[in-house]
């Protein structure tokens, strides 16, 4: 993959998605996090996976988020109503510690992928023919039980959120 | 390959800040879906260095959870919402025993 299309869009997910866990409104927090997701789905398409990278856009940026925006806008929050966060030295000492786990992930990535070429990948990989027939030949059942988790999913949403029954 | 799998790993751990940090419900599940999408990002990494098509479908899979999971939390989020008129997590002390 070409990194000129990796970096800027690297830089830009990591960025963002700094500003999603900073921001005090959630508004600003939810904007943000679409131009994360849409990032991560140029970055997918240059792992050579478009089928995925359409998913992705249509699910998180089009159902995920939308749905997040809309109970934004439908709790109408006060500032009062935001609660408060944390002291300044917490979260800088768990903003360490999250550094801490990222270098940790960081010396088996490095010592693991040494030495590794990545071939050209085979014919169909990543496009809607090839991932539908993996899917619907070796994955039917969990495919099936998907819509089984949406359907109850869907179902315990509406009971959570309904006034009274 | 590395590049991309050191991007995963930092979309999780600036997620894992925002569910350890923060205290505003909302964020929280928004923090949830980075820690999943470095998931997702390191999934299709691999697939793309084997040439197989199951990690496509996994992280398919992933993303109908995810949908599932916030459905649900969005709905609890307003309940809670709509008796505590507040999001933050310190307020919801009402199961301390």
């Amino acid at each position: 993959m070409s990194g000129i299309v990796f970096y800027p869009c690297a830089v830009i997910c990591i960025i963002s998605a700094i500003l999603v866990v900073t921001r005090r409104n959630p508004i600003y927090s939810a904007l943000f996090l679409i131009l994360c997701f849409m990032s991560i789905a140029v970055i997918y398409l240059g792992l050579q996976a478009p089928f995925l990278a359409a998913m992705h856009v249509l699910v998180y940026t089009g159902a995920i988020l939308v749905l997040f925006l809309f109970v934004i806008m439908l709790l109408n929050l006060r500032p009062p109503e935001l609660g408060r966060e944390l002291s300044p030295w917490i979260r800088v000492l768990i903003a360490i510690l999250c550094v801490a786990l990222f270098v940790m992930f960081c010396v088996p990535i490095i010592q693991g992928t040494k030495g590794y070429t990545i071939q050209p990948p085979p014919h169909g990989f990543g496009s809607v023919k090839g991932v539908g027939q993996t899917l619907f030949t070796y994955y039917l059942l969990p495919f099936e039980l998907l819509s089984l988790v949406l359907l109850i999913a869907m179902i315990g949403g509406v009971i959570l959120a309904k006034r009274r029954l | 390959m590395m590049e991309c799998l050191l991007l995963s790993a930092a979309l999780f751990a600036i997620g894992a800040y925002g569910v350890i940090a923060r205290r505003n419900l909302l964020i929280i599940l928004m923090s949830i879906e980075l820690m999943l999408n470095g998931v997702n990002l390191s999934l299709v990494n691999f697939a793309r260095v084997w040439g197989q098509n199951s990690a496509h479908v996994f992280v398919l899979m992933i993303m109908g959870v995810a949908a599932a999971e916030v459905a649900v939390g969005l709905a609890i989020l307003i309940a809670v919402f709509r008796n505590r008129r507040s999001v933050d997590t310190f307020d919801l002390t009402q199961m301390r025993g």
